[in-house]
């Protein structure tokens, strides 16, 4: 029996080297160190957040760097937006893995200002736009002012629809909000979301507290307040879970969805699984029949046939437009690049009149309101700045990207959606909120 | 190890082959002690400690600082004492998470030892060509990258697209036409509980078999002709043989259920109630990574490692008390 227990320790050991073997990759030193004075050629890294910047606004930053900038190299890695705060907490700090140009959303940019994540920008700041710059988005990547984080797009989010359902169901493009409700909640089937919403999207939910004047939490001075119990607020979470519950065929527990897949139809012709979807701008170029492009891929024709499909921008409670989450991102220099020169010179690219233009192109709001008109003078480009010009920032708190990553405001819109007593929710999540808004991370 | 006599086969190790010299307890030699023994452990404790000594040690200072986004950019850390311990503890959350965790790691060791040690009885019982087909089954299984693994279990219960799903509803059982299996605590444990059973009981499989193939054949053969059942053979010789094999199996498989994350993790990204569903090594990632709370993630690592102390000192008991 001595040779079992050699097999059982067989085994242990087997066990502890696949235990080592998960360790992780070590950092390829890519970056060379010096440049202090005279930027020295080097590969320098930038970090976008999620696909919304697309290929040829990629091509474009590194063929334009790689000829600015002779000898060295512009490396594109793109981070998925769930990952990026805690990706830009373990690396920023670290001079060996640190990215040197990173975008980060607007809301997170407050959480990493603060604590001296990014250089000062201050100098650069009238040479990138100035006064031009979004200056809400400015004033979350400033602290004591000085500028550490500049805009670097904006986006807004709208309806968009199946025209030929709405038509066919005899309704059309709702005034109201409460309309809206209605109409989404007459165009649920079984396989048919009348308005496709996961419970568990707030960034998407929060319109309709914001529609009916209510705020995520207020400031008074430097102290933040989570202000979920405030009567405004619970009438917008209440008319949201209604919504949710009437129009959605969703599970309480989807987020970050990609809706465009819904309001598409299906193979082979099969009608869609939603009539109405709520998404950023640049969800148009998802949308739409199949079509062949120029390389001969199968693409979506960005909504051709207007017949079938169409937009709208959320309305509010009394008509006009609903306030909506205004996305958008910002971007910074790592604080500790060893290649700050090189990194100033990628954002002097990106705040350059072309790039700017092609943002616009894209769909995305440029940061630089000079380039606003390169969105274009169509429907969409109109109905995007119609509605970022309503739209709203979420709390720029120190403690915002902790409650991100945290997911809390997703359980809470779960909670609701589920059918939960919104009143009793609201003030059990304003004790929870309110430390975490104030950096109460560690207290 | 106690000793199961039944049927005259002594458990203990050095009694093991019938018939074999009779046990003399060894005279005791006085010899000079070697050095080259700990000549070579030395590498091994060297590598001990420079991978577990510095991080485990960072990690106690950590746990009694005050360590949060501040520090992690550079800011020195102020030592709070007990502060941290207090505040995690007195958290409710803390203790749901453990009880979860303790609960759902006994059920998956449980469950994966149980099927792992079924699956290396039925290698040992049917035909070589059978047996390989098994084998190689379980060998792909237990190959299978982890995110891989996870990716294609999260499509099958995907709510919209699901196999399982469409085959409930195939079935009859049409309230499952787009159940959402992650949005309930218990059904996603359930899930997440499948996945980990089939990605565990492969190792537990070919370990126990290796275990149940270097039972001698002339004491079954023994027993056979004392007139002993399949049922007898099983408790009475197979087990106690193979226990040191099936207490290290299981003793490795509760500490690992035991910090489970990156399968709780990957299933939480598909859409979850995350606070309802987080387990040890989830709660410590969340704490540190996404609410920047360094200190209190230490101060709940340590506890963890407190408690996988705790939870596996009397296999590791065991064990050493065999060796003695």
């Amino acid at each position: 029996m001595k040779m079992l227990r050699f097999a059982a320790l067989g085994v242990a050991a087997t066990l502890a080297l696949t235990a080592c073997s998960s360790a992780d990759t070590p950092s390829d030193d890519a970056t060379t160190a010096g440049g202090d004075k005279t930027p020295e050629a080097a590969e320098i890294t930038l970090w976008l957040a999620g696909g919304d910047t697309n290929k040829d606004l990629r091509q474009y930053l590194k063929d334009t760097f790689a000829a600015e900038n002779p000898g060295s190299t512009l490396n594109i890695e793109e981070i998925a937006w769930p990952d990026l705060v805690t990706k830009l907490t373990t690396s920023l700090p670290d001079e060996a893995n640190t990215p040197d140009v990173v975008e980060i959303g607007n809301t997170q940019s407050p959480t990493f200002t603060t604590v001296g994540a990014f250089r000062d920008l201050t100098p650069l700041y009238d040479e990138l736009g100035g006064d031009k710059l979004l200056q809400s988005f400015v004033d979350v990547g400033a602290v004591d002012g000085k500028n550490y984080a500049l805009p670097y797009y904006f986006g807004s989010r709208y309806m968009f629809y199946r025209k030929d359902i709405w038509t066919a169901a005899g309704l059309e493009v709702p005034k109201t909000l409460s309309e809206f409700s209605e109409s989404v909640a007459k165009l649920k089937t079984d396989t048919q979301s009348g308005f496709a919403m996961g419970g568990q999207d707030w960034r998407n939910g929060i319109s309709w507290v914001f529609a009916n004047g209510g705020e995520l939490a207020t400031v008074d001075g430097t102290t933040w307040t989570s202000t979920l119990s405030d009567p405004n607020t619970i009438k917008g979470l209440e008319q949201w879970q209604k919504v949710y519950q009437d129009a959605s065929n969703l599970p309480s527990t989807e987020r970050d969805v990609a809706y465009w897949d819904f309001l598409n139809d299906g193979t082979d012709g099969t009608p869609p699984s939603a009539a109405t979807i709520m998404a950023p701008g640049w969800a148009r170029w998802s949308i739409g029949d199949i079509t062949k492009n120029d390389a001969g891929e199968e693409v979506r024709d960005g909504m051709a046939d207007d017949t079938k499909f169409d937009i709208f921008a959320l309305p509010g409670t009394d008509g006009g437009i609903a306030p909506v989450f205004a996305g958008g991102s910002n971007i910074a220099v790592s604080a500790k690049s060893k290649h700050p020169e090189l990194a100033e010179n990628l954002l002097r690219i990106v705040f350059s009149k072309e790039y700017q233009t092609m943002l616009g192109g894209a769909g995305l709001g440029p940061g630089n309101s000079d380039y606003v008109s390169s969105l274009g003078d169509d429907k969409f480009a109109q109905t995007m700045i119609e509605t970022a010009a309503a739209s709203k920032l979420t709390p720029a708190a120190p403690g915002w990207a902790a409650i991100e990553g945290a997911f809390v405001y997703e359980e809470l819109f779960q909670k609701i959606a589920d059918g939960g007593d919104v009143a009793a929710l609201a003030k059990e999540y304003d004790a929870k909120l309110t430390p975490m808004l104030n950096g109460g991370a560690a207290g | 190890m106690s000793h199961d006599a039944a049927l005259g086969v002594p458990a203990h190790s050095g009694h093991a082959a019938p018939g074999g010299p009779p046990d003399e307890p060894p005279a005791p030699r006085r010899r000079r002690t070697p050095a080259a023994p700990y000549l070579l452990l030395v590498p091994a404790l060297v590598a001990l400690v420079a991978g577990l000594a510095y991080p485990v040690g960072k990690q106690i200072v950590m746990s009694v600082q005050k360590f949060g986004l501040e520090q992690q950019f550079g800011q020195a850390p102020t030592f709070v004492g007990l502060d941290n311990f207090v505040r995690v503890f007195t958290d409710d959350a803390l203790w749901a998470v453990v009880a979860r965790s303790i609960a759902f790691c006994l059920v998956n060791a449980f469950l994966t030892v149980v099927i792992g040690f079924a699956f290396a009885l039925l290698m040992r019982a049917v035909a070589t060509p059978v047996r390989l087909m098994l084998q190689v089954c379980l060998l792909l299984a237990w190959a299978m990258p982890m995110v891989a693994g996870v990716t294609v279990f999260k499509w099958l219960f995907d709510y919209r697209t699901g196999v399982v799903n469409w085959l409930l509803v195939q079935l009859g059982f049409d309230s499952f036409a787009g159940y959402s299996w992650l949005s309930q605590p218990f059904t996603f444990f359930l899930v997440a509980t499948i996945i980990i059973v089939w990605m565990s009981v492969p190792f537990v499989a070919l370990s126990m078999y290796a275990g149940l193939t270097a039972v001698p054949e002339e004491v079954l053969e023994a027993s056979r002709i004392d007139g002993a059942n399949g049922r007898q053979q099983f408790w009475h010789i197979l087990m106690p043989m193979v226990r040191p094999v099936l207490s290290i199996v299981l003793l490795l498989q509760i500490i690992w259920d035991l910090r489970v994350f990156a399968q709780i993790r990957l299933l939480q990204d598909a859409g979850a109630p995350v606070s309802e569903t987080n387990l040890l090594g989830n709660f410590i990632y969340e704490l540190g990574m996404s609410r920047q709370d360094f200190g209190g993630a230490a101060a709940v690592s340590i506890f963890v490692l407190l408690l996988t102390v705790a939870l596996s000192w009397p296999y590791v008991r065991s064990l050493m008390k065999e060796d003695a």
